[in-house]
């Protein structure tokens, strides 16, 4: 047979030249980003050597007086109960979300559809604003107080739980599931026989790895005010503490450490 | 055992001999430009064993797929237990007359074996029941009942993947066992099992059939296990039906020319 090109590879073709040129593009933009960078003037600006000099040596050694430790942990602890109450109040609204945005809830049909293309545009609007920008906005509403943080933490997180959930239920593999349509079970009844057991610990282990981030979120609320370790941070670097900001760096590093170790505990007590 | 007879002769009183349990018309379906099931007619009768043999490819899982109502064909008519299948409502009308046991088992894995028994019920219970169930296992004595009778009782709590094939193989058919329904479909049931383990299993599968008084249609290819436990058996070949033979009437030439891999090629 003699070769010609068939349209459908001249079609490939074309696809893999269109990525190329992407690739390009985006290289381009990066080297053109170097020339952004003042390069002649040094990018440290003056002293700012030794400031990094005098921040790394303040790790050896941190902030270790009984007093400070009990200011950080009472600063940890403040920020694990916005991180765990913001989580949790996600997870509350980001299951049924995800569950109904997965399209697997209920008959399939026109109504099941639009519903669940609806929560995928809510689902989106509700991540599509930073933590901060909420946090803005409800201490604008609520003043200083956990509930803005919390609200803060669990609108965007339910926002990116419940689209992360709805993936997942979508991604099993489609035996196990046609084995018990064949018994006779209904959509809802695959949901929660198949899909819902199948996803059960990768579920577990993204809600917990965004629990870690809302940790993180809920240290950096110092922002808008509110404390927390970030707070002490914050006030700890404009005193230039910087032992006193490695010792609350470290219990930042350790609350992450913390919930990991959870996580694999919990994990690893669902049997995989 | 009794009550089950009686329902099943009166059940069989109804159906008119012309009817039989599972009859296809010119059933086809492609995927593609992939020709699967050419139009095939298909008449299965109570009471019938029936093998499929085939290379892969000759359409045995798409003709198993649909007569277990999973997939639809893009041609024909299908009657299961003289009702069309449209007219079935999926989950309890379909699950009464059609079971399937598939090639990879496909049981949820991460459930507990007595659920994975029990989920043969789901036809049967209401949203509530099952769901409810899931938390405190209902009918499970039934299960245990079913799993007893194939002689692994003792693993009714464990996670089912930590079971092996052939354990697992029995969980699917204690499912089907509660499932209970008229037309037991399997498919290559046997294909991950060593001879005598495969020997027992479909022995299992056609005491199930005999039982409740239905028809088994299993594909398979070995002769020794077809005319073992089979009354019937059908070449499938490139969705095409090559021949349809009491299973005793087979022949080891039969079968090799069913599987010759140069025949096409001489065409």
């Amino acid at each position: 047979m003699i070769w010609t090109g068939t349209p459908r590879t001249k079609g490939l073709a074309r696809l893999f030249e269109a990525r190329r040129l992407l690739s390009l593009i985006l290289v381009g933009a990066f080297v053109w980003s170097l020339t952004g960078v003042g390069w002649k003037d040094g990018i440290l600006h003056t002293g700012g050597g030794d400031a990094i000099k005098d921040f790394s040596l303040a790790l050896f050694p941190p902030e270790l007086s009984p007093g400070f430790l009990r200011l950080a942990l009472a600063a940890s602890w403040q920020t694990v109960v916005h991180a765990v109450a913001g989580i949790t109040l996600a997870i509350i609204v980001g299951v049924p979300l995800g569950i109904i945005a997965s399209g697997s809830l209920g008959n399939p049909g026109r109504t099941r559809l639009a519903v669940a293309v609806g929560v995928r545009f809510l689902l989106a609007f509700m991540r599509s604003i930073h933590e901060l920008v909420w946090a803005v906005l409800f201490v604008a509403a609520f003043g200083l107080s956990s509930m803005a943080v919390v609200l803060a933490i669990a609108i965007p997180y339910a926002g990116i739980l419940g689209r992360i959930y709805s993936e997942l239920l979508n991604d099993v593999p489609e035996g196990p599931l046609d084995g018990l349509r064949s018994a006779g079970a209904s959509p809802t009844e695959v949901l929660f026989y198949g899909r819902m057991p199948m996803v059960l610990t990768d579920l577990l282990s993204y809600s917990f790895y965004r629990f870690e981030c809302a940790i993180r979120a809920a240290a950096i609320m110092s922002f808008v005010g509110i404390r927390g370790l970030g707070f002490e941070i914050q006030l700890s670097l404009s005193d230039l503490m910087f032992s006193e900001v490695w010792t609350l760096l470290l219990f930042l590093f350790g609350l992450v450490l913390l919930v990991d170790y959870w996580s694999t505990r919990v994990r690893r007590s669902l049997g995989s | 055992m009794s009550i089950l007879r009686d329902t099943l002769e009166r059940a069989n009183d109804g159906i008119s001999p012309a009817q039989p349990l599972v009859d296809g018309r010119s059933l086809s379906k492609s995927f593609g430009s992939l020709v699967a099931l050419a139009p095939l007619d298909l008449a299965i009768g109570a009471g019938e064993r029936v093998a499929l043999a085939g290379p892969s490819g000759s359409g045995k899982s798409t003709l198993l797929y649909i007569l277990a109502g999973l997939i639809q064909p893009d041609d024909g008519q299908l009657f299961l237990d003289s009702k069309p299948v449209t007219d079935l409502q999926p989950g309890r009308q379909l699950s009464e007359s059609v079971g399937l046991i598939q090639q990879q088992l496909d049981l949820v894995a991460q459930l507990p074996v007595v659920q994975n028994v029990l989920a043969g019920r789901l036809g049967q219970w209401s949203l509530w029941r099952s769901l409810t169930s899931l938390f405190s296992a209902r009918e499970r004595n039934s299960a245990l009942d079913a799993l007893s009778r194939l002689g692994i009782a003792d693993k009714i709590d464990e996670p089912t993947s930590q079971l092996s094939g052939g354990e697992q193989q029995r969980v699917a058919i204690a499912r089907l066992m509660l499932q209970a329904p008229k037309i037991t479909l399997a498919d290559e049931p046997v294909s991950s099992l060593d001879p005598a383990r495969a020997d027992e299993i479909l022995g299992l599968l056609s005491a199930l059939a005999t039982d409740t008084g239905g028809a088994l249609i299993a594909s398979l290819h070995s002769p020794d296990l077809i005319q073992a436990h089979f009354t019937r058996v059908i070449g499938l070949r490139e969705g095409v039906i090559q021949f349809d033979i009491p299973a005793r009437e087979l022949t080891a030439p039969v079968l090799e020319a069913l599987y010759d891999l140069d025949r096409d090629s001489q065409n």
